[in-house]
């Protein structure tokens, strides 16, 4: 079940738009923001508040892949960059050196369920390649040490 | 040259309602009130400002196309999807200068007399969303939007939509279908958005830096923005250097600088002294040039003529230890991972493409993939729904023609023919 | 009109025009798989560009007008090479599991390959599949998603002619499904066009798996039976075992490929194995199989004993139009009594209204035609229940045509999502929301409309009081009646709950007498749930009218009701019934049952032993739709044949003979010997009928719809003055209003016997406003009882939105569990209680 809330932002949301459909996008946003993804049970009560049909609002939530449907993931969303320019300089080490700091592999969640690893594709930072987003953070500019660092800093 | 989109882009606190105001912001939209909405348009189309998001499409001219009944709802629309790979000047845009963006939306609004518009911002720009959420509600305080503007008696909200990570919503269509609430696939063109857009309303949709450029032509002039560039291209243009330079970034230059000048004395050259080997002018769907193409100038139909495109001006800089298959196998994936899925040709073919460009890579390629490979671009050339699997293909045909023997030494000696 | 050529052929066709019809137009079919003509155009799976002179890349002829002059290549090497690649594309990722597979020999995908290549495969990689292989959706529905051509017709077709979108599109390029909510049991119509406009085998129909490929079957094209919308279906059997009833693309009737939950699915009961194969004549108590001369000796000597008066014959309104008209000759001129209805649940009387109300008596209208008008208003109807497939074709051709649609009825349906303004008025109300419409209108034109009939009756109410009458807000009324007011032209769609309610036909005559009268064409089409009650009616088999809505030269007869209760006073000698079962439909069951006891000797022909027949002194074997040969009359007065597929089971024998062979026992002048076939009562109806005298049928089919002019308007409308305007009074004991009418999955003794159906709604239900359940402790899904003063039933409570708070529902074709238990004779709305517990 949502908490009152997050139905309440779906209210506020609701009168951004001229149908309560278009306030979909946002107000799964809003239900994932609860614990980092979204259940079933998420998707039902988004579809009652909108008065949609449940299979509309998963259409969204399977389209955009920043949705994490039915897939508890990590305390923690580490996203690599993985396009062209941050592989360029380098992307593929950060990734390889993630992934052996933390002993999992991509896509995967530790077991503390702390980290989960994902890659992604061009996040718009081009310019301070390589980078990686952390939950809804940017880490910039990285390097291998520093990548370690903040994977430190992660409680 | 002075910067003017990105004015603030060493300010930090410079995207502040006050900041702005001190450095003459709003005027622009003081002097919109003062003309008429067809005024606007027509110091628009004099400008010859041609859009940011990729096409070059003249602005002055899509506005012009919203038909002038006053009784029908109407939308403009920001693309801030900012999707295109290389390119991060949108973002700059929105961090530093939001009310420069919002100024420009309210102008906008004004000329087509619209009185909602909306900003489609990527999910992953959390801050950038915030940042204009907060210039946004600034702007409402202090009576830049909302009911009877300045007492112009011109009403606009201004509201952000947020994606959730799809590249295919940078499209024109498929951002409407978003706003919507629907998956983001295009749609089919006719009708066109100005006709029938957003709620199947007149709609205009402009790129964050299009949108951008207006509240200084407004208050600077026609002429300070055609003074700049070509003649059918002018003005300032942000680009956005990636890859093996020494200072990547964003450079506000003037349109029709040459990449060898972005490069080689904006950039600093080449990073740690290596030899230059490849760029891609304008986001990854742009076909990349060679050393030979270096002093092309940067205008939308400059590039155009040389065969590759504008684009968004994300400059990728390619050194000579960079492996072109590796490359070409990491752009079409990135395709195949952002295909809509709409259309046969691009969901299947792109795909398809990307499985024999990984077999090349990691060393199982076939003497006869090359061919295939060709094969399938022109299987999908040209046949596709919307711009993205010609984007996929253009690319990858540039990659092949470009560096058909490192394709060819990769699948006959199972390895590259660079060492990084 | 513009001209264009097409494969250097000149042709000349309507602006907005799409290339593809031209081509069509011109003779050139282009392949395609995500276009379907009723669907929103998506032009997604490039299956059909073509090239177009002067232009560079080829185009989608799906979604592309023509234009003045333009010059269209289909078959070029271009062309081919383009439909060969995205063949290969679809390939790519493919299942290619063609011999298990239900749909291989009539598969799109199959054909096209055939036909256009490519001839050699080069994919080598990895396909793309999804694990789950095949998985159910519904009780007739099974999925397999790796066969898929994204063409989406699936969720279009749910959302855009269904009307319930509960399929969507998850995921994202090569990874998308179409499927349900995490792929889990649907709730929805049942329907199965997503089957049908599959062109693969993605969605398939259960209860066909792996039982035939569709050369082994066994077919006939014919007339759904479920209700009076009339779809045209594929019947098929093999090996004598009714499998599947398809609307395919190439069975072209006006319904293309819809059907319903019903006319898809419905059909296993054919097969069931209770369908009477004998005559049954009670001996000593019991029923016991006799011979047909035995069985036709019997009911001789009971007619020749029985007074003419004391004789009456209810047939179903779901026997050919020849049958209905056979028998009512038979019983007027051989019995010589006009006691001949073909209801059990309606007054003559108020079939006579509603014919009035509805024009019945005129032209035939196509829903088509209807659709033509501005407005669409549909009244007295659960029309998304009862005639699910006109549901479809109000959804799908209002929304392409973009008309506005407007709902007023007592309960919610599912065409409230497609209408721009939904009225909820109280049971048998519809009347007084009318007269508050047409009060409005009158108010606003009181010069131009002082001359119309029956308006004066108009005075001394108010929108106020007709409000309260009829539960509709004042706001809805004004809504609804200055939408009328500035529409150029109206159709208003009327449905069977003013004949069960004997509700607002005379408020409907004043409303188009007074649209007309305003300058504005208006359309008025009945909207029936049984499949022949128009053709019943113009065939006569009504005690009021004899064939062609005539006078009678003698006396007007008894219909139903009165004779139960003529026969209640033991006055009936021989009762008659066909294929209806009076026991389950007649309002007032107890009444029914002690009025049937008294028949003097009753003769049930039917095709199961129904509850009538289980008490009957004779039974019939009669054969069902696809076992004899005939014409039915939709609502939309449009004439079609029904073609046999087999031959009647066992002795039983078509319903037509039966009938003639009586009736040639007792004729005196021997007019109902010789060689009567469907074909030579046809010329007779033709005769004798004047509307029906262009109707041609043939091979292919009939040709014609009812033609005009001999409308008599015999039949007047009674005036807006006697409906009932009074305010609802509460009643504390019984607080609930209970209605009936058909349920989406059955309607009657058929569905009842379909178990697939049965599979659909396991037990009688009723439904009740959602808010109403919670303030009364009820929930979705609990038992309840209902009461009423005519006695009670248990049901299965389902909980329904937008409902209006006082009133339930009750499907009236429960088997077990009939709702006329809860009605007394006379008794149209009856009050009831509802409380927890069995
Ligand atoms: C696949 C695809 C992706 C696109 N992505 C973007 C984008 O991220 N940002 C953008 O401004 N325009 C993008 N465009 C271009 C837009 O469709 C559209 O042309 C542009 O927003 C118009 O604005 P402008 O006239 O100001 O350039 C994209 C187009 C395609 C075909
Ligand atoms: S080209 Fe690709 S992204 Fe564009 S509609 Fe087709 S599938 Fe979608
Ligand atoms: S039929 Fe035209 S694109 Fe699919």
């Amino acid at each position: 079940m949502l908490t009152d809330k997050t139905l309440e932002e779906i209210e506020r949301i609701k009168k951004k738009y001229p149908n309560t459909k278009s306030a979909c996008m946002e107000a799964l946003q809003a239900a994932q923001r609860e614990k980092g993804h979204v259940t079933e049970c998420d998707m039902r009560a988004v579809a009652e508040a909108l008065d949609i049909e449940p299979v509309e609002v998963q259409e969204v939530g399977g389209f955009y892949t920043m949705y994490n449907v039915e897939k508890p993931k990590g305390r923690h969303h580490v996203q690599v960059c993985r396009n062209l320019s941050c592989s360029l300089l380098g992307a593929e080490h950060i990734i390889l050196a993630i992934e052996q700091e933390l002993g999992i592999k991509t896509g995967e969640t530790t077991e503390d369920d702390r980290i989960t690893l994902s890659t992604a594709e061009c996040l718009g930072s081009c310019g301070t390649a390589p980078m990686m987003q952390i939950n809804d953070e940017f880490h910039e500019d990285l390097t291998v040490d520093k990548v370690s660092d903040i994977l430190k800093g992660l409680k | 040259m002075e910067n003017v989109l990105l004015k603030n882009i060493n300010n930090p606190g410079g995207h502040t309602l006050k900041n702005y105001l001190a450095g003459g912001g709003y005027e622009a939209l003081k002097k919109t009130f003062k003309v008429t909405p067809d005024d606007i348009i027509q110091t628009m189309k004099d400008s010859h400002l041609r859009g940011r998001g990729g096409a070059g499409f003249p602005a002055g001219l899509k506005w012009s196309f919203i038909p002038k009944d006053p009784t029908v709802d109407k939308y403009v629309c920001c693309n801030a999807d900012e999707g295109e790979p290389g390119t991060f000047k949108d973002r700059g845009i929105i961090e530093y200068d939001p009310h420069l963006l919002i100024e420009g939306m309210i102008i906008a609004g004004y000329a087509i007399g619209a009185a909602t518009s909306y900003i489609y911002i990527r999910g992953e720009f959390e801050f950038g969303a915030k940042r204009l959420e907060a210039a946004i509600a600034e702007a409402y305080d202090k009576g830049y939007l909302g009911k009877d503007i300045l007492g112009s008696g011109f009403t606009h909200d201004m509201y952000v939509h947020r994606g959730f990570g799809a590249y295919i919503c940078g499209e024109e269509t498929a951002l409407l279908e978003s706003i919507e609430g629907y998956r983001g696939q295009p749609k089919k063109k006719p009708p066109f958005p100005a006709l029938s857009g957003l709620y199947s309303k007149p709609t205009i949709i402009n790129n964050v830096e299009t949108l951008a450029c207006v509240p200084p032509i407004i208050a600077k002039g026609v002429e300070w923005f055609t003074s700049m560039g070509p003649e059918k291209s002018p003005g300032p243009k942000i680009f956005c250097v990636s890859g093996h330079v020494e200072k990547p970034g964003l450079y506000e230059l003037p349109m029709g600088t040459t990449l060898r000048e972005i490069i080689f004395d904006h950039c600093g050259g080449i990073k740690d002294g290596k030899n230059f080997k490849a760029v891609i002018p304008g986001g990854v769907s742009a076909p990349l040039f060679k050393e030979d193409n270096l002093d092309i100038s940067m205008d939308f139909d400059s590039v155009m003529a040389a065969g590759s495109m504008l684009g968004s001006g994300a400059v990728i800089v390619m050194d000579e230890t960079t492996c072109m298959v590796k490359s070409a196998y990491i752009v079409n994936r990135f395709f195949s991972h952002e295909s809509c899925g709409k259309c046969t040709p691009c969901r299947e073919g792109t795909i398809w493409a990307t499985k024999v460009l990984r077999r090349i890579e990691y060393g199982a390629g076939r003497p006869d993939d090359i061919e295939l490979l060709e094969s399938i671009c022109d299987k999908i050339f040209g046949r596709t729904f919307c711009a993205l699997g010609d984007g996929a293909v253009m690319a990858l045909r540039a990659f092949i023609n470009n560096f058909r023997e490192e394709f060819k030494y990769h699948i006959e000696n199972k390895k590259c023919m660079v060492q990084a | 009109m513009v001209t264009l050529k097409v494969n250097g052929k000149e042709i000349s066709v309507a602006d907005g025009t799409l290339i593809l019809d031209a081509a069509k137009e011109a003779g050139f079919v282009i392949p395609t798989f995500c276009y379907q003509a009723e669907l929103s155009s998506l032009g997604s799976c490039r299956m059909c560009i073509i090239e177009i002179g002067g232009q560079k890349k080829l185009q989608p002829a799906c979604i592309t007008p023509v234009l003045q002059d333009m010059e269209i290549s289909t078959e070029t090497e271009q062309v081919e090479d383009a439909r060969a690649s995205m063949l290969e594309f679809l390939l790519s990722n493919h299942a290619l599991d063609c011999p298990v597979c239900d749909k291989a020999g009539e598969c799109e995908l199959q054909d096209m390959v055939h036909k256009h290549g490519p001839r050699k495969g080069r994919f080598a990689e990895m396909r793309e599949t999804f694990h789950v292989k095949d998985y159910p959706l519904s009780p007739v529905i099974v999925k397999n998603s790796n066969r898929c051509v994204q063409c989406m017709r699936c969720v279009r077709v749910c959302k855009e002619v269904v009307g319930r979108g509960v399929l969507g599109t998850i995921g994202r390029g090569a990874h998308q499904e179409e499927t349900s909510f995490l792929k889990g049991e649907l709730d929805c119509d049942h329907c199965g066009m997503c089957i049908e406009v599959c062109p693969v085998g993605c969605f398939m129909r259960r209860p066909y798996r792996y039982k035939s490929r569709p050369w082994d079957l066994n077919s006939t094209k014919t007339v759904c039976q479920y209700c009076a919308t009339g779809c045209i279906t594929k019947i098929e059997e093999r090996d004598g075992e009714v499998i599947r009833s398809i609307a395919s693309k190439d069975t072209e009737g006006f319904n293309g490929r819809m059907l319903c939950s019903r006319g898809r699915f419905g059909h296993d009961f054919l097969n069931n194995e209770e369908r009477l194969t004998t005559p049954l004549l009670r001996v000593n108590g019991t029923l016991e199989p006799v011979s047909w001369d035995k069985a036709l000796d019997v009911i001789k000597d009971k007619l020749k004993k029985s007074q003419p008066d004391r004789v009456g014959a209810v047939a179903s309104a779901r026997l050919t139009n020849e049958e209905l008209y056979m028998l009512q000759k038979v019983m007027r001129e051989g019995v010589g009594s006009s006691n001949v209805d073909a209801s059990s649940r309606w007054s003559a009387g108020d079939s006579e209204a509603f014919i009035a109300a509805t024009a019945i008596d005129g032209a035939g209208l196509s829903i088509d035609n209807c659709m033509e008008a501005d407005t669409i208003f549909v009244v007295g109807s659960h029309i998304s229940d009862e005639n699910p497939v006109t549901d479809y074709m109000v959804r799908y051709l209002s929304a392409s045509r973009r008309k506005t649609v407007m709902v007023a009825s007592v309960r919610p349906m599912k065409l409230d999502r497609s209408a721009q303004i939904t009225a909820r008025h109280m049971p048998g109300r519809l009347g007084a929301f009318l007269a508050g419409v047409t009060l409005k209108l009158y108010e606003e034109n009181k010069t131009k409309l002082s001359g119309v009939k029956g308006v004066k009756s108009l005075d001394g109410l108010s929108i106020d009081k007709l409000s309260k009458a009829s539960g509709v807000a004042p706001g809805d009324i004004e809504a609804i009646a200055k939408k009328l007011s500035s529409s150029q032209s109206v159709s208003i769609m009327a449905g069977t709950d003013m004949i069960r309610l004997g509700d607002g036909t005379g408020g409907l005559c004043l409303l188009s007498d007074i649209l007309k009268t305003l300058d504005k064409r208006v359309f008025v089409l009945p909207l029936l749930d049984r499949s022949n009650q128009r053709g019943a009616w113009d065939m006569g088999a009504h005690p009021n009218f004899g064939p062609g809505y005539s006078e009678l030269k003698g006396d007007t007869g008894l219909d139903c009701g009165a004779m139960l209760e003529k026969a209640s006073k033991g006055e009936m000698d021989l009762l008659y019934v066909i294929g209806d079962d009076i026991l389950a439909m007649y309002p007032d069951r107890a009444f029914a049952e002690g009025a049937i006891e008294k028949v003097g000797f009753l003769v049930v022909q039917d095709i199961f032993l129904s509850d009538t027949g289980k008490v009957a002194d004779l039974v019939l074997p009669g054969a069902s739709f696809v076992e004899k040969t005939g014409t039915v009359t939709n609502q939309e007065g449009r004439v079609q044949p029904i073609k046999p597929l087999r031959k009647p089971l066992g002795k039983a024998r078509e319903d037509l003979n039966i009938i003639a062979d009586i009736g040639s026992m007792i004729s005196k002048n021997g007019s109902f010997t010789g060689d009567i076939t469907a074909e030579t009562v046809m010329e007779d109806i033709k005769k004798d009928v004047p509307m029906y005298g262009d109707v041609e049928c043939d091979e292919q089919g009939c040709r014609g719809f009812l033609i005009g002019g001999v409308a008599r308007r015999s039949l007047k409308c009674i005036s807006v003055g006697e409906e009932d305007t009074t305010e609802l009074k509460e009643n504390k004991k019984y607080p609930y209003y209970l209605v009936t009418g058909n349920h989406l999955f059955g309607s009657g003794t058929l569905t009842g016997s379909s178990s697939m159906l049965r599979k659909l709604i396991k037990e009688p239900t009723i439904e009740m406003c959602i808010e109403e359940a919670k303030s009364s402790g009820l929930t979705d899904g609990d038992m309840v009882t209902v009461e009423s003063d005519g006695g009670n039933g248990k049901y299965r409570l389902q909980t329904r939105k937008k409902s209006s708070s006082k009133v339930v529902f009750i499907a009236e074709n429960f088997n077990e569990g009939s709702v006329n238990r809860l009605y007394k004779i006379g008794e149209r709305v009856p009050r009831v209680s509802v409380n927890k517990g069995a």
